[in-house]
């Protein structure tokens, strides 16, 4: 085999699998999991300079126009509490507390980040829709049919991530999000 | 053998590394690119410098990945070779809302929110280098031309719209004279 042709195959493997490995790397991830709090995720340098290239890519694929870290928080939950993919023919309930942040919603998407069909027309639970106990906890239910109380519709999608945004994130939630109190996600029963 | 693939096989992984960097640096650049089109034709108007105020994301209108469907979004996507570009957003009483304005690159330029003007007008002047704010504007200097101005506005129910649909189309972006800027 002429040299030529040696380095035109190799470098075109090499180009071919540079590419795709980083589309995988790019794919693979959500909005980058530099911290990690039970089943939730977050980035906290999206948006800015000091962003990863790969960071970035990710942002823009999973979450383009994402806020900064000091105005809004992003932890995403593609499993419950205890490791097991969301999935949307099951009934999860959502347990928190107060969060320490200005407002905050739990948002359902599928795939990249895409709100799903569903018959109630609803994608979110915002920070003022369940009650609260004596001691300011709340909950509400994930499933794919109406339940009784707050109820976010799955849309039977396969599987799905729950996005809990915080605006105006203080204390733990801003500065250490490894360490803040955040909603447990817990599986119920699947149909 | 060995020795004839040596080289041809560092000149592949050299070409890798170049495919793997080239590919995450532009994929940032390529997602904005579409999205600025996509977002500058939401409400039809197709043009730089004017906001577009798309209506509240459901899960038939998702004009942008990850959309939040509590907040309502109106976006100018601007382009500052003729020149620089005005942003003032219309306060909106007792509600979150903010401005920020991204670069081709997606980065962040700037974020200002109720908290940030106290619940007044923000006002701010998109530059490139060199270039000085009118008065009474904030400036933002960009490395790009191009990009993102985003408001969000958040509604605590959706049969608020109405009323702050009349209140942010008070918001303006506009290009303003090079000349104007000039330091």
């Amino acid at each position: 085999m002429k040299p030529w042709l040696r380095y035109s195959i190799c470098i075109l493997l090499g180009l071919a699998g540079g590419t795709v490995y980083a589309v995988h790397q790019v794919r693979g991830a959500d909005m980058g999991r530099q911290v990690t709090n039970g089943p939730w995720s977050a980035n906290t340098d999206q948006g800015t300079a000091d962003a990863s290239a790969l960071t970035r890519a990710r942002v823009a694929l999973f979450g383009l126009l994402a806020l900064p870290a000091k105005e809004a928080m992003y932890f995403i939950a593609r499993t419950d509490s205890e490791g097991k993919p969301l999935d949307g023919r099951c009934i999860y309930t959502v347990n928190g507390g107060e969060l320490d942040a200005r407002w905050w919603s739990i948002t359902l998407y599928k795939g990249e980040g895409w709100l799903v069909k569903n018959e109630a027309n609803r994608w979110s639970v915002g920070g003022n829709a369940p009650e609260r106990d004596a001691n300011g906890n709340w909950s509400f239910t994930v499933s794919p049919q109406s339940v009784d109380g707050v109820w976010l519709p799955t849309g039977r999608t396969p599987q799905f991530d729950l996005t809990l945004r915080t605006y105006h994130p203080k204390g733990a939630l801003l500065n250490d999000p490894a360490k803040a109190k955040l909603p447990t996600i817990k599986r119920e029963t699947c149909a | 053998m060995i020795r004839k693939w040596l080289l041809p096989l560092l000149a592949g992984l050299a070409a890798a590394a170049i495919a793997w960097h080239g590919t995450l640096v532009a994929t940032p650049y390529v997602l904005m690119s579409a999205a600025m089109k996509r977002i500058g034709n939401a409400d039809g108007n197709g043009r730089a410098n004017v906001f577009a105020f798309g209506p509240m994301a459901t899960a038939d209108r998702q004009p942008i990945v990850r959309p939040s469907p509590d907040l309502v979004y109106s976006s100018c996507v601007f382009d500052l070779s003729q020149g620089g570009v005005l942003v003032d957003v219309e306060p909106v009483p007792e509600h979150y809302w903010s401005i920020s304005i991204f670069d081709a690159r997606t980065d962040v330029a700037a974020v200002r929110s109720d908290r940030d003007t106290g619940g007044k007008t923000a006002r701010l002047a998109l530059l490139r280098k060199g270039q000085k704010a009118p008065a009474g504007y904030e400036a933002v200097e960009l490395g790009y031309d191009r990009g993102i101005a985003l408001i969000r506005i958040l509604l605590s129910d959706p049969a608020e719209f109405e009323q702050i649909d009349a209140i942010r189309r008070k918001s303006k972006c506009r290009t303003v004279s090079a000349k104007l800027l000039e330091k």
